[in-house]
């Protein structure tokens, strides 16, 4: 019975089909039911829904990340950094370029690749890991991860020597204030030399300049490693003095505040018709891209009331949505190359396919088009920006207000939050979450 | 059965079992498997500081210390074994080094050797004090420990594991140095200075399969 076998035929084909079908829904769709609790700020809920969904041994690295990233968003810094070390170890063990990995995803799609993050990403994961442990008062754990920012970065310059995205101004940033916090005051100096560099490199790939408060350490802790001309020369090129800046610090005690601002741009697909120029046809690619969200957010404010009053505006210290943009655009080329043999290598068994049987190369073909996915992978619960602001103050206990100001300079969010308490040895950490960022606009 | 059927029928058997075999293969390796090992086997893994390093380092450094002339000069000054306690040992290395086996390791070393007086340290001690206070209020009189009896350490045990890393591609060179530090409560003099050297050779593939 030749139609039945026919029948048989057809109904395993729509078997595969389906099977293929429910493997390729994008990554960043799955993830908006995540965003909208982040947006409604209930990061509770977030991460019951990321713990519910299904995750491909490929994606762990993003379910690590993004677990991490929520659960500092809860306070619970311990675990938050339980998540990192094990998205840490995925980089490690999947460094190395997969031979499977790599040629199935030349007849897949590139998502079949294991996920170890962009540069930006695994420099954030040190980066938070530290926070983490900054605000848990572990200042010599902290500092390993200074360390490891360190190696991190060392290894990328390794990897693209005259990428600026090779420098990370904030993960060194944040290494100078945690040598500073320990006394480590050369150590320091260097951090926050390099951090400068970082920022100067980076402004022009972005808007980015550098921020006043480096500037103004750059010429406290010159002065105080006994760097004068250094010293000078900052003094001279910021237009500030050190006598004004000694004069300006009020207090023994410091609290360093971290506004951590909206969330980091969605990367979405986008399917375009290329022209092969060895077999001359027109073949269709997808290829990712990536969209901000819009954040009415432009600075926070954050006053401590206590004995005393102070008051500071947070200035943007890293822009992690330009910056992943910015890799993204840096790697295209790689992405769409490989994208094209792709297409190739799945028209040319569309076309052998076809030719002996013509049911089996209509398959191949419908196949082709279903897998054809661009990778939408990457971090989302990321923020947009790191924004910060050094209060210098006396010791004491403070009532601490935070308020959200947008581009008109408009108090648009307010809010209290915990008393803390500041005591003239060490710096304090405080981070602030504003995920409330839904609304898209096209980049 | 296989040969009698039609080519279409069998190619889609084909590509319904295939890819099931793949899976199976790959899957078969996957199930939890233990062995034990013997805790003084060397196994590296990863390169990173490993509880063999914390093992040897200690043992070598505490060995060190016992050897040498200091214990012989304060047990002739004073009549009786040095008392030691051990003090802060920080990690400026680019690891999260599990710090509690290493002073555990160092603490085991020292008192095991019976040449010297070991007291708990300041967290502990908070620990025992507040028992001590239990039993002043709730103990039998007979049994009841006094406050005020505690033995004073005459030495601080003090310490640092530091770590310089240099690479090249996929190759690693990780040099761990372990400072260990005893210094004399009485008048601050450094008596000892241990320091224990780790160089190990780090080779990443760059392919996987």
């Amino acid at each position: 019975m030749p139609g039945g076998n026919c029948n048989t035929g057809r109904r395993y084909a729509w078997l595969l089909l389906s099977l293929l079908l429910s493997a390729c829904a994008s990554y960043s769709s799955a993830f908006h039911p995540i965003e909208e609790s982040l947006a409604a700020r209930e990061p509770a809920t977030a991460l019951e829904l990321l713990e519910n969904q299904n995750h491909s041994d490929a994606d762990l690295f993003l379910y690590f990340s993004n677990k991490a990233m929520i659960l500092r968003m809860m306070g619970e810094y311990e675990q938050s950094n339980e998540q990192i070390e094990k998205a840490k170890s995925l980089i490690e063990k999947f460094a190395a370029t997969s031979v499977t990995e790599e040629a199935s995803s030349l007849v897949i799609n590139d998502t079949t690749r294991t996920y170890i993050g962009t540069p930006v990403e695994q420099v954030m994961l040190h980066t938070y890991a530290a926070l983490n442990y900054l605000e848990m008062s572990r200042v010599d754990d902290a500092r390993v991860e200074a360390l490891q920012v360190d190696l991190r970065l060392r290894m990328l310059m390794q990897d693209d020597p005259d990428s600026a995205l090779s420098r990370d101004p904030f993960g060194r940033y944040l290494s100078g204030l945690i040598y500073e916090d320990l006394g480590e005051w050369s150590d320091a100096m260097i951090a926050y030399r390099k951090a400068f560099k970082g920022y100067q490199a980076h402004n022009g790939l972005y808007s980015i300049t550098v921020p006043e408060q480096l500037k103004k350490v750059l010429i406290l802790m010159a002065d105080k490693v006994g760097l004068t001309d250094e010293r000078r020369g900052y003094e001279k090129s910021f237009g500030l003095s050190l006598e004004s800046l000694k004069k300006e610090r009020k207090g023994t005690g410091e609290l360093i505040f971290l506004f951590h601002s909206g969330l980091a741009p969605i990367k979405l697909e986008r399917s375009v018709q290329v022209l092969d120029p060895a077999s001359r046809q027109l073949i269709r690619i997808s290829l990712p891209h990536y969209e901000r969200h819009e954040n009415p957010i432009r600075r926070a404010r954050i006053t401590l009331a206590g004995a005393k009053s102070y008051t500071g505006s947070t200035e943007l210290v890293e822009d992690i949505g330009s910056l992943e943009i910015k890799t993204l655009e840096a790697n295209m080329p790689v992405i769409t190359a490989r994208a094209i043999v792709r297409a190739v290598t799945k028209y040319n068994m569309a076309k052998k396919a076809g030719e002996q049987n013509e049911l089996a190369g209509l398959l191949v073909n419908i196949a082709d088009f279903v897998t054809e996915r661009a990778d939408t992978r990457s971090w989302l619960s990321l923020p947009a920006e790191i924004q910060s602001a050094r209060l210098n103050t006396a010791s004491g206990e403070y009532a601490v207000t935070v308020e959200l100001l947008d581009y008109n300079n408009n108090i648009v969010f307010r809010q209290e939050l915990n008393n803390i308490s500041i005591d003239g040895g060490r710096k304090q950490f405080l981070s602030f979450y504003w995920t409330s960022a839904s609304t898209k606009t096209e980049h | 059965m296989f040969k009698s059927m039609t080519p279409a029928r069998r190619a889609a058997l084909l590509s319904v079992f295939i890819p099931m075999f793949i899976a199976g293969l790959l899957t078969a390796g996957c199930g939890t498997k233990v062995s034990r090992i013997d805790v003084n086997e060397i196994r590296d893994l990863s390169g990173a500081w490993n509880d063999t390093d914390s093992r040897l380092v200690s043992e070598e450094m505490i060995n060190d210390m016992l050897e040498r002339p200091w214990i012989r000069t304060y047990s002739l000054q004073s009549n009786r074994r040095p008392t030691v306690i051990v003090g802060a040992i920080r990690n400026l290395s680019s690891e999260h080094i599990n710090l509690n086996t290493f002073v555990g390791d160092i603490e085991r070393a020292m008192i095991n050797s019976g040449r010297i007086t070991f007291v708990a340290s300041s967290q502990e001690r908070q620990e025992i004090r507040g028992e001590r206070k239990d039993q002043d209020i709730n103990a039998r009189e007979d049994t009841r420990k006094a406050m005020g009896r505690e033995l004073g350490a005459d030495f601080m045990l003090k310490g640092s594991i530091n770590t310089i890393i240099d690479m090249e591609g996929r190759t690693q060179v990780r040099y761990y140095q372990v400072d260990l530090t005893l210094i004399s409560l009485t008048d601050n003099r450094k008596v000892w200075l241990g320091q224990k050297k780790i160089k190990k050779l780090v080779k990443n593939s760059r392919l996987r399969y």
